[in-house]
C-alpha cells in the first residue's frame, strides 16, 4: 500500500470518527436550534 | 565408453567421455587430437584462446529442462565485428548441445538434422543462396526472423568436440530469432550444413555451479 | 601432469590493460572478449580491440568530458552490481539529447543506464520481441505499453569506453518508444537489425545510492513516469464507495426515529399569537437531535411563524428554534405559480436526556391584505384570505429525535471526497505534462481535456 494510500484511509477514518462523534452529541453546524437565542426573519415571497 | 589416453604429442593425460565427440583439444599442449577406431592421432594444433571474462568455463554444471549437465568443450568464434563463445555442453542422457554466450547473452541450441528442416529459405540457403536479415520464414508453424547473417572464423577452441575446430575454418553463419526467446542458427562450410534449435537462457536458469571466479566480481547468489 | 581439479585456479583478473596506439595511454578493457571497440579515455580515440593487435579506428587527440558517471565506477540496482564500462552522447532528429552508459557484469551481462537529464532508467535488450496488441498499443507479455514517440532516428554524437560493436560518432538508428507507467519499450532499428529494450524508471534514491549520481529536474515529467496520483486514486476509489456505503448505512439506522404528533392547535383568524405547551416529550438518549415538524395543511399565500421552546422541566434548561411554513400562489405572464410550502421542519441539535415541554408561540399570517366588495353589505372588507375561520386553519406539530444529520452526512462525504479529487486534478495535470511530448495524440485522461482544435496535426 502506498503512502498516500494510508494516508487517505487515515484521513477516511478521521471524517468517519468526526461524522460517528456528532452523532453521539447529536451535534450539527447548520441546526435550525440550540441553545442559541431566536433570531427574527423577514417573510414574503421571493418569487419576482 | 569413456576413453582415457596420453596425448600423441605431449604425453598429458586426456580423456574422450563419448564416441560422439571424437574430437579434443589438449589442455597443455593444444594439439587438436581426434579419436578413431585405431586410436588417437593428432590432426592440427588450435591457437590459445585469448582473454575473456564469459563466466562460462569448462567443468561448470548445471540443469536444464530436467537434465543435468556438464561443459566440456568451446569453440571461439570471430567475426569481422567481434567474436563469441560456444560451449558444448554434455547431458546426463549422453546427448549434447550448445550453449552460445554473446553479448552478454546465451542461447541454448541442439543440432538438428538439415534434413528434417522443411522451409524453402533455409534449404536454399543450405544450398548456397546469400541470407536476408530481416526476413521472416516459418519453421515447424512457428515465426523466426534472420537477424544476422555473416562469414565466421573458427579461432580457437579447447575440451572435446563433435568436430575437429581447425582455426581458420570458415563457416557462412544465420542466426534466426522468434518473438518468444526462440533462436536457431544454421551453419553452412564448403561441406555441409547443420543446423541449430533452441532459445535464449539466462545464467540463472542453469542453475550453474562452478562458474568462472573474476577478481573483484562476487560470484551470483544462485552459484555462490 | 594435470592439476587436479580446473575449479580450484586462483580467480581470473576481470581487467585487461592495453596501450592506446594513438597517445601511449593504459587503457582498461573491462569486458573482454565481448568488447568490440574501446573509446581511450585520454585521447578519445576509437580503438578496435577483436584482435590482440590494438588498431586504431578513429583518432580524435581531444581530453575526454568529464561525466556524471565515471567509467569504470560500480554501483549496486536491484541486488546486481554493474560496472559502467562505456558512455554514449545521443540526440533524436528533434533536438532532444540522452545519455546512455553500458554497464557490464561479467555473470549478468550487459544493462543501459538511460537518462535525458530528469532521471534514470536501467534498461535490458530483450531477447523475447514484443507485439502489437492494436494499432497503439504493445504487449510483452501481459503488458501492455501505450506508443510514446513514433520512428525517428536517434544519432550517437560522443562515445568514450568500451562497447560490443564498432560504436562510431555519427552512427543512425531509428528508434521508436511505447510507455507504460514506470517502464519504456523500445526498438531500435538499423539496415541488419532490429532490437527491443525494456527500460525501468528508477527511482532517484536508488541511482543516488549506486552511482552518487545528482537529483535531476523533476517537471515536466518523463514518458514513462508514474503518476504520484494514479496509484492511489484506484484504492482511493474503493475506499470510497466503502465509506459511501458506511455513512449511508449510519444514517439510515440514526438519521431519525418514527415521527409522533405533539399537537394540533387552531390558529387565530385575527393573526394574533397563541400559545400551546405540549408535552412532556421523553428524550432517552444521552444527546439527540429532535426535529420538530410543522403541518399547516389549509396555508394558502400566507406564512406561520412558529417560535419552538423546549424545556427541561428538571433543570429549566431551554432550546429554541425558529421556523416558519410559507406558501404563496398566484398567477402572472408565465401562468399559475406557487412557492413555498406547507410544511417546515427544524432540528434542535445537542439535546440532552430528560423530559422535556414544548412551547410553540404561533401566529398566521396573510400576504396580500386585498379587500373585497361585500354586496350583500354594500361595503367593502377586508378578505380574510386563507385564516378564514370557516377553512379551520390548524397547525399539527410532530416531534422525532435522532441522532445524525443529514448536512453533516453530506460534509462528511464532501471531505472524503475532496482528496480523491485534488488528486484527479493533480492527476490529469501530471498526465497532460507527461504526453506533452508524445509524437501522439493524448491517451487516458489527458484526452478528456484536450481540445478538438489540438487533434489536428
Amino acid at each position: 500500500m502506498s503512502t498516500r494510500t494510508f494516508l487517505y484511509a487515515l484521513w477516511c477514518l478521521g471524517v468517519a470518527a468526526l461524522f460517528v462523534l456528532s452523532g453521539i452529541f447529536a451535534w450539527s453546524p447548520f441546526a435550525e436550534g440550540g441553545r442559541a437565542h431566536g433570531y427574527s426573519r423577514i417573510s414574503g415571497p421571493t418569487h419576482k | 565408453m569413456s576413453l582415457s589416453v596420453n596425448c600423441p604429442n605431449c604425453g598429458a593425460e586426456v580423456v574422450f567421455r563419448s564416441a560422439a565427440l571424437p574430437a579434443r583439444v589438449c589442455d597443455y599442449c593444444h594439439s587438436l587430437l581426434s579419436r578413431s577406431d585405431t586410436g588417437v592421432m593428432v590432426v592440427g594444433k588450435s591457437s590459445p584462446l585469448p582473454f575473456d571474462v564469459s563466466p562460462v568455463q569448462i567443468g561448470m554444471r548445471g540443469r536444464i529442462e530436467d537434465q543435468p549437465f556438464e561443459v566440456i568443450g568451446r569453440v571461439r568464434w570471430a567475426w569481422t565485428d567481434g567474436a563469441w563463445n560456444e560451449w558444448l555442453l554434455l547431458f546426463g542422457d549422453g546427448s549434447h548441445g550448445w550453449l552460445g554466450d554473446a553479448m552478454g547473452q546465451f542461447m541454448l541450441m541442439r543440432e538438428r538434422p538439415f534434413s528434417q528442416v522443411q522451409t524453402r529459405t533455409l534449404k536454399d540457403i543450405g544450398k548456397g543462396k546469400e541470407a536476408v536479415p530481416g526476413a521472416e520464414i516459418t519453421l515447424d508453424a512457428r515465426k523466426l526472423t534472420i537477424v544476422d547473417a555473416r562469414d565466421v572464423l573458427c579461432i580457437a577452441a579447447e575440451g572435446e568436440l563433435p568436430f575437429t575446430p581447425t582455426p581458420g575454418w570458415r563457416v557462412y553463419s544465420v542466426d534466426l530469432r522468434g518473438p518468444k526467446g526462440e533462436c536457431a542458427s544454421l551453419q553452412r562450410d564448403t561441406l555441409a550444413t547443420s543446423f541449430y534449435q533452441g532459445h535464449y537462457v539466462t545464467l540463472a536458469e542453469l542453475a550453474p555451479t562452478g562458474l568462472r571466479a573474476f577478481e573483484g566480481w562476487t560470484l551470483p547468489a544462485y552459484a555462490a | 601432469m594435470p592439476p587436479e581439479t580446473e575449479l580450484q585456479l586462483p580467480a581470473a583478473p576481470a581487467v585487461k590493460a592495453l596501450a592506446c596506439p594513438a597517445c601511449g595511454g593504459s587503457v582498461a578493457l573491462r569486458a573482454a572478449g565481448y568488447s568490440v571497440s574501446v573509446v581511450c579515455q585520454y585521447c578519445s580515440s576509437i580503438l578496435d580491440v577483436t584482435d590482440p593487435q590494438v588498431k586504431l579506428i578513429t583518432e580524435y587527440r581531444q581530453a575526454a568530458e568529464a561525466l556524471e558517471i565515471q567509467l569504470g565506477s560500480r554501483g549496486t540496482l536491484r541486488g546486481i552490481e554493474w560496472e559502467a564500462i562505456g558512455y554514449l552522447q545521443r540526440s533524436a532528429a528533434d533536438g532532444g539529447a540522452w545519455d546512455e552508459y553500458l554497464l557490464f557484469n561479467p555473470y549478468h551481462g550487459y544493462r543501459w543506464l538511460i537518462t535525458d537529464g530528469r532521471g534514470w532508467s536501467l534498461g535490458e535488450q530483450l531477447t523475447v520481441s514484443p507485439s502489437y496488441s492494436d494499432y497503439e498499443t504493445m504487449m510483452l507479455g501481459d503488458r501492455a505499453y501505450t506508443r510514446f514517440y513514433e520512428d525517428s532516428s536517434a544519432r550517437v554524437n560522443y562515445v568514450l569506453g568500451e562497447f560490443y560493436w564498432r560504436v562510431a560518432v555519427g552512427e543512425e538508428v531509428v528508434g521508436a518508444d511505447w510507455v507504460r507507467p514506470g517502464s519504456m519499450l523500445s526498438r531500435e532499428k538499423n539496415a541488419h537489425e532490429v532490437s527491443w529494450t525494456r527500460s525501468i524508471l528508477l527511482d532517484h534514491k536508488e541511482m543516488a545510492e549506486a552511482f552518487g549520481v545528482q537529483k535531476g529536474a523533476s517537471w515536466p515529467p518523463m514518458p514513462h513516469q508514474p503518476s504520484p496520483n494514479a496509484a492511489w486514486l484506484g484504492t482511493g476509489f474503493k475506499i470510497f464507495a466503502g465509506m459511501f456505503l458506511l455513512l449511508t448505512v449510519l444514517i439510515l439506522a440514526f438519521g431519525g426515529t418514527s415521527w409522533v404528533t405533539a399537537g394540533r392547535f387552531p390558529i387565530a383568524p385575527d393573526g394574533t399569537e397563541r400559545t400551546v405547551t405540549l408535552g412532556p416529550i421523553h428524550l432517552g438518549h444521552l444527546y439527540q437531535r429532535v426535529e420538530i415538524r410543522a403541518d399547516v395543511p389549509r396555508l394558502e399565500n400566507g406564512w406561520v411563524d412558529l417560535d419552538y421552546t423546549l424545556v427541561d422541566r428538571k433543570t429549566q434548561q431551554v432550546y429554541e428554534a425558529y421556523g416558519a411554513a410559507e406558501r404563496y400562489s398566484g398567477s402572472d405572464s408565465d401562468g399559475p405559480w406557487t412557492e413555498g410550502s406547507r410544511r417546515s421542519s427544524i432540528s434542535v441539535a445537542s439535546v440532552p436526556a430528560g423530559d422535556y415541554d414544548l412551547v410553540v408561540d404561533y401566529k398566521g399570517n396573510r400576504w396580500n391584505s386585498s379587500t373585497t366588495w361585500d354586496y350583500a353589505r354594500g361595503m367593502s372588507v377586508e378578505d380574510p384570505g386563507w385564516l378564514n375561520q370557516d377553512n379551520q386553519p390548524e397547525v399539527v406539530v410532530e416531534v422525532r429525535g435522532g441522532a445524525l444529520f443529514a448536512s453533516s452526512f453530506f460534509i462528511a462525504l464532501l471531505l472524503l471526497g475532496l482528496p480523491l479529487l485534488i488528486g484527479l486534478i493533480r492527476h490529469i495535470q501530471f498526465d497532460k505534462a507527461r504526453q506533452a511530448e508524445s509524437d501522439f495524440a493524448p491517451t487516458g485522461f489527458a484526452a478528456l481535456t484536450q481540445s478538438s482544435e489540438d487533434d489536428e496535426e
